[in-house]
């Protein structure tokens, strides 16, 4: 026997707020692209800020009479030891303790330090990325990895408090690393490093890093610690001069052969 | 979809578009769409060229045309973020996040929670720049600061601008909204968070959302968490989250800056929680709409919206 079609209707109508349905909703990601235009009210407030913001590039921080370069093939990194050296010192005061380790890496710095006159811009340039300045915790046989894993893939990331020696052939070489005052690392040691966020996380692939222990992210990015670092120089009325060569100690032949990938450790 | 439910989801669509809604017999049938944002990072105008996938994106004066169009079109909308509005380009260097709040009431932001990096300043900084936006002069109300596992009482003056929850109420859908915050240890320097204490976000979740639920008697439970999407060597995250507490509907999530296509589906014990996080620096905006029927979440509605100039 078939229901009436009145009596289904009333069935449901009563079946309603009893009925148990399974929740789903509708979302999407909707892409904020130039198809939407600026609102002209928000836009009003930024144009003159932005304005400010640009001419902000254009102050000067600090001369740098001989500039200060990243470094051609089989030459140090000298702007990347200078980086470097700034996240050691200035990430001493956050934690509270002796840095004795920094490291960075050279693809993160996009330009060079022209010499002349310094100004905002030429930092902007330099790190245009927002990464942060992060201080860990590592061993010094995980420091000594860490200089390891560096050298291998890039031929050396720039890094500050240590001096790295290797001698011998590609095929016979010896990797010595110690304190930058030549003193030994002892390998069970544990000491604070200063790196960035990108390289703590995984970045540029220098694995030991992400065994960082008691990780602290200062908040400060490294864009604006190289801004306070000239800027401090310049009120002192001192120059920006490219820190002392001799970190790294890599023969040409074990350099060609780390490009050349086939260098073993 | 059961035959008999799908009749009754159709029959429950017919009741609500041919029978006046009263308020006198409660809720009926309501429609609410939640808006989006984390981790904006000070991203006041798009990225510029150079950054990849996402060059060319973001930018507030385009997010604010973007919400306007969405609002005039579908009504019930509340905008929301999940915190670290602070720090990332010069602007919050030069404005310290006064220029972010201000734009954001006038964007039209309902309530946002608060990040790590909201406290770079330290608290004190934080507290002039929630001022100067509850100061500005503007046809938008000023909007919420909701978190409710930071104890602020050594801190009154943020004390007094932080809510642990708020209840919104659209026609047929009463929406109850709440934040959480991850830990200050190895992210924010104990000199930024003097006064603040940091609780367990679940424990601290558990009675707000008892009481939204019984006490307030929402339809719709929102967590602005800034807990992050999948932490692994963290306590807790997003995906945990709805496991350890159940009732909520959506988490609106920050802090690990996770680009997800669609919201995640958790399992908890009354149901399921939409998790969602859209990436950072206002690259994306979120989008998720929720029918709801006598109280009950009940089904989609909104089409995919195509975003024309």
């Amino acid at each position: 026997m078939k229901p009436s079609p009145a009596s289904v209707l009333l069935a449901l109508l009563l079946a309603v707020p009893v009925t148990a349905q399974p929740p789903s909703v509708k979302a999407e990601v909707i892409p904020v692209t130039e198809t939407i235009p600026d609102d002209p009210e928000i836009q009003k407030i930024i144009a003159p800020l932005a304005e400010e913001i640009r001419a902000s590039f254009g102050q000067p921080l600090v001369q740098a009479p001989q500039g200060v370069f990243r470094g051609r093939r089989g030459e140090e990194n000298l702007l990347g030891y200078w980086v470097s050296d700034v996240m050691r010192h200035a990430a001493q005061p956050l934690v509270g303790a002796p840095v004795r380790f920094a490291i960075t890496n050279a693809g993160g710095l996009r330009a060079n330090l022209r010499p002349g006159q310094l100004k905002v811009g030429d930092i902007f340039e330099l790190m245009p990325f927002e990464n942060e300045l992060i201080v860990i915790e590592l061993t010094g046989a995980e420091v000594i990895q860490v200089v390891k894993e560096g050298l291998l893939r890039r031929g050396g990331e720039p890094c500050s408090g240590v001096k790295v020696k290797v001698e011998g052939t590609p095929q016979q070489a010896v990797l010595t690393v110690t304190w930058e005052d030549g003193s030994p690392i002892d390998p069970a040691a544990v000491v604070k490093v200063a790196t960035t966020d990108y390289l703590y996380g995984g970045g540029d692939s220098i694995p030991t890093l992400k065994k960082g222990r008691r990780p602290f992210t200062t908040g400060v990015t490294l864009r604006q610690m190289l801004l306070d670092q000239c800027a401090a120089l310049g009120k002192a009325g001192k120059d920006l001069l490219p820190p002392a060569p001799g970190r790294y100690t890599v023969p040409v032949p074990i350099l060609e052969a780390i490009r050349d990938k086939t260098f073993k450790l | 979809m059961e035959r008999r439910t799908f009749l009754a989801s159709l029959s429950a669509a017919a009741v609500a578009s041919q029978v006046p809604m009263k308020a006198a017999e409660g809720p009926a049938a309501g429609r609410i769409t939640l808006l989006h944002t984390n981790d904006t990072h000070s991203r006041i105008e798009p990225f510029g060229p150079g950054n990849g996938a996402i060059s060319g994106k973001g930018g507030m004066a385009r997010r604010a045309t973007l919400v306007k169009q969405l609002r005039s079109q579908l009504g019930p909308v509340l905008l929301l973020d999940a915190g670290d509005t602070f720090q990332g380009t010069p602007y919050f260097n030069r404005y310290k996040g006064r220029l972010d709040y201000q734009l954001m009431r006038m964007v039209g932001y309902d309530a946002t929670t608060l990040g790590n990096h909201d406290f770079d300043n330290g608290v004190e900084m934080l507290v002039e720049a929630m001022a100067s936006m509850e100061k500005l002069q503007h046809r938008n109300p000023p909007f919420a600061f909701l978190n409710c596992n930071f104890d602020c009482k050594g801190a009154p003056e943020l004390a007094k601008r932080i809510r642990p929850y708020m209840v919104r109420e659209f026609p047929g859908v009463k929406v109850g909204i709440t934040g959480v915050g991850v830990a200050f240890a190895g992210l924010v320097a104990p000199k930024n968070h003097e006064g603040i204490v940091w609780r367990d976000p679940y424990e601290s979740l558990k009675p707000v959302v008892k009481r939204l639920r019984e006490v307030e008697k929402v339809d719709l439970v929102v967590v602005l968490s800034h807990l992050g999407y999948d932490v692994k060597d963290a306590a807790h995250d997003d995906l945990r989250l709805p496991g350890q507490v159940a009732g909520i509907d959506a988490i609106v999530g920050g802090h690990s800056h996770t680009f997800l296509d669609a919201p995640v589906k958790v399992k908890q014990a009354q149901g399921e929680t939409l998790v969602f996080q859209v990436g950072f620096g206002g690259v994306n905006l979120g989008r998720m709409d929720f029918t709801l029927a006598r109280g009950e979440v009940r089904a989609a509605s909104g089409a995919a919206m195509p975003v024309v100039g």
